[in-house]
């Protein structure tokens, strides 16, 4: 752990970064040649399509925003950044806010098109400008809405920020990081680019287990099964570095008697349309969930423990692919909460007998509508759970959100400003922090290392497949 | 009362209200012309409750972090806001009805209202010019306009005993301040209040669809439970 606090110049200046574009280009990936994902073009007049593509992105709620600051500072305090770094003035929500603000009075609004000076209006001059855009609303903010639920006038800086990350992806002017996910996630349509042999190798190799671990070889992870109770969609992270979280769902699910099915395609619920800003990438990936569940007939659609997957896959996708909601949809948190309320399934809360808090994932928390389950299911499943303070959507972020794990060249700035999350851990006194989001589990991890707390992240589904009752097994012990 | 005085108290200001009403009017038909975003998911929660709560956040003090923990803050905001309605009651009044103003206790209360926004106002410009965080948000445009309103308020409490035998400077000062303040109003920060209900409206309306609004505390039904 150092003290050492960021030259915010640094990150505000570093390059652009292009080489896996290049690579992209002389590969000929297919979503770079379809012109899904926008590269770099320093001959363009990048300047003047973003004010191009702003005009036409803007909506009554984003305008709204955009006018509606009155620069009264409240919104500083929430800011994890902000509160971590005292001294620097640029952490400050509505300053990053600002930066497309300040466009929109120039380009679009009436007293910045007529004495921009007033209102400190101006439209970016050149490319460098807007590299210097791409590190702020990319580096210095995860997106955690905090901030808009502070702002007295309402005002969503958060969805301000993503509005500007959507046009800079439209110009290729991104993260490296954000580039390959994109990239990644049209080609293949998950954003870790897994491939469909791998993932069904994972489902079969998790069957496996499980079959082992109850000794019965009836046990299935079924895929493409049609007319089931649900579709259970995950996030590619638990296929490819936490597979078990799939095997113990799928335990439970059938000691529950439920009847499931998983898509061969359309199973990643998670969407890095939200962290890049890209609608489009946002709908498509959505969509492809929707249709998967229409396909198989499915009579719900399950989303494992993912904050960003359960905000796009329940909220945002249907809104970007334009698609009616045919089909209910919830977090895995509501199906455990049934089948514990039901008896389906029996637990202990004695196995899960250390210290435990919950970390509120921002996307659960403040753009979805998950506080009370995961706190209910806790209650149930361990014997010494502790609240975090601040907690709920007062919660502040793992410092991994708005896509931040992929950007590794802001992880020293991450670093420092996850010291808010380490403070708030720590003053628990637990030994294990609970979190319903594979993103928040990678953000914390990180920063329990960085600090060195002594500490480890679990998920509810780890937590009530330890504590979970198996009638054959308990028995024999 | 010359007649100088009396077209500024009474038509130079239904001109320029009627100017701030006509930029208004355009400004939100200039708005409405944007898209609306849709949300076409099954709610969780009320679209209409997460409105209603949105709204009335800005009398909800304990509902947001930032003005719970900042408490003296939240006190000044109701303080200036408090002075804007009554010296705008007054400017409505004076002219019309001046009688109101010649019992001593209503102008006392007068001033001390519009002193009091005074002096937040001075606190408010002061923090504005000292703290860097403030400095670098800040336009010429958030300076000029509290210092307008600090300014009107102090003019406020010179006008209140309306006793223009004794001088009219104090009433042409505060109904000139109040003409440039309608006119300049429509095209400086100061339209917040235009925009409030509608932020707060959309910002509700999908917090309310999605169950956050109201903001939960601890104890409420999780869903999963019927
Ligand atoms: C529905 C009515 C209104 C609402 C909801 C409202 C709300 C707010 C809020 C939330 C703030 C930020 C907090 C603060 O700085 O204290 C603010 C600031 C401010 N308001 Fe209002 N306001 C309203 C009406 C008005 C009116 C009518 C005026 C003037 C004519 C006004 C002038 C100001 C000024 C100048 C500031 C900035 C203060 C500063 O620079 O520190 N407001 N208002
Ligand atoms: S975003 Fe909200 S809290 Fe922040 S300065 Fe603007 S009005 Fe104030
Ligand atoms: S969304 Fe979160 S990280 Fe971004 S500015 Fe607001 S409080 Fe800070």
């Amino acid at each position: 752990m150092s003290d050492k606090t960021i030259n915010i110049s640094d990150v505000v200046n570093l390059p652009l970064d292009l080489k896996e574009q290049k690579k992209a280009l002389e590969q000929k990936s297919s979503a770079v040649v379809e012109g899904k994902v926008k590269v770099y073009d320093p001959n363009k007049d990048n300047v003047k399509n973003l004010l191009e593509m702003l005009k036409n992105k803007l909506s009554r709620q984003t305008v709204s925003s955009l006018v509606g600051c009155v620069h009264c500072g409240m919104c500083s305090d929430s800011c994890h950044y902000a509160l971590a770094r005292p001294h620097d003035p640029t952490m400050t929500p509505a300053y990053k806010a600002d930066q497309i603000r300040q466009i929109f009075k120039r380009y679009i609004d009436w007293t910045g098109r007529i004495f921009p000076w007033w209102v400190h209006a101006k439209t970016p001059k050149n490319d460098e400008d807007l590299n210097r855009l791409k590190n702020i609303v990319f580096g210095t903010c995860s997106g955690c809405r905090r901030c808009t639920l502070n702002c007295p006038m309402g005002v969503d800086t958060a969805v301000l920020v993503r509005l500007t990350r959507g046009l800079l992806t439209e110009l290729g002017i991104v993260p490296e990081g954000v580039f390959v996910v994109d990239k990644d996630s049209w080609e293949t349509g998950n954003q870790m680019g897994v491939s469909q042999e791998d993932y069904i190798e994972t489902l079969e190799w998790q069957e496996e287990e499980v079959q082992a671990e109850l000794d019965d070889p009836s046990f299935k992870i079924s895929i493409d099964k049609e007319d089931c109770d649900f579709m259970y969609t995950v996030n590619p992270r638990e296929i490819k570095y936490d597979p078990r979280s799939i095997g113990y769902a799928c335990k439970i699910f059938h000691m529950a008697g439920e009847s499931w099915t998983m898509p061969s395609f359309g199973w990643d619920q998670t969407n890095f349309g939200l962290f890049s800003g890209d609608d489009k990438l946002g709908g498509y990936i959505a969509k492809n969930l929707y249709e998967a569940a229409k396909r198989l007939r499915a009579k719900r659609i399950v989303i494992s423990e993912c904050g960003h997957g359960y905000r796009s896959s329940r909220w945002e996708g249907y809104n970007w692919a334009k698609y009616k909601q045919d089909i209910p949809s919830e977090s895995v948190l509501i199906t455990l909460i049934r089948y514990i309320n039901q008896g389906r399934i029996k637990v202990d809360p004695s196995r899960n007998p250390l210290p435990i808090t919950y970390h509120d994932s921002c996307n659960l928390a403040r753009s979805g509508d998950l506080t009370e389950e995961p706190r209910w299911i806790l209650e149930r499943i361990c014997t010494d759970f502790r609240e975090m303070y601040p907690n709920r959507s007062d919660n502040f972020c793992c410092t991994g959100g708005g896509g931040a794990l992929s950007m590794v060249e802001y992880k020293p700035l991450r670093m420092e400003v996850a010291k808010i999350k380490a403070d708030q851990l720590k003053a628990t006194g637990a030994k294990l922090v609970c979190t319903s989001c594979h993103n928040c589990v990678d953000g914390l991890s990180d920063l329990i290392k960085h600090y060195k707390l002594d500490m480890q992240v679990v998920q509810i589904l780890d937590l009530v497949a330890e504590a979970l009752v198996i009638p054959e097994k308990d028995k024999e012990k | 009362m010359s007649e100088f005085l009396r077209i500024l108290e009474d038509e130079v200001q239904i001109v320029a209200l009627a100017f701030m009403a006509t930029v208004y009017t355009i400004r939100l038909i200039w708005m409405f012309r944007f898209k609306a975003g849709k949300e076409i998911t099954s709610p969780v929660g009320s679209p209409r409750v997460g409105a209603a709560y949105s709204m009335m956040n800005v009398a909800m003090p304990w509902a947001m972090e930032s003005a719970r923990k900042n408490l003296s803050f939240y006190v000044q905001f109701v303080i200036f806001h408090l002075g804007v309605l009554v010296a705008i009651t007054a400017t409505l009044i004076l002219p019309y009805w001046p009688e109101f103003f010649e019992a001593e206790p209503i102008v006392r209360i007068f001033q001390l209202f519009m002193g009091a926004a005074f002096a937040v106002g001075l606190i408010r410009l002061i923090r504005r010019i000292t703290s860097p965080v403030m400095r670098l948000i800040s336009t010429p445009d958030d300076y000029f306009s509290v210092a307008l309103l600090t300014a009107w308020f102090a003019a406020g409490v010179f006008a209140m005993p309306n006793q223009y035998e004794v001088s009219e400077w104090p009433l042409i000062l505060f109904f000139g301040m109040t003409t440039l303040f309608l006119i300049y109003v429509p095209f400086s920060k100061i339209s917040h209040y235009l925009y409030y209900p509608f932020t707060r409206y959309f910002l509700g309306k999908t917090m309310g669809h999605r169950g956050v609004f109201p903001r939960k505390k601890g104890g409420e039904k999780p869903a999963g439970l019927e």
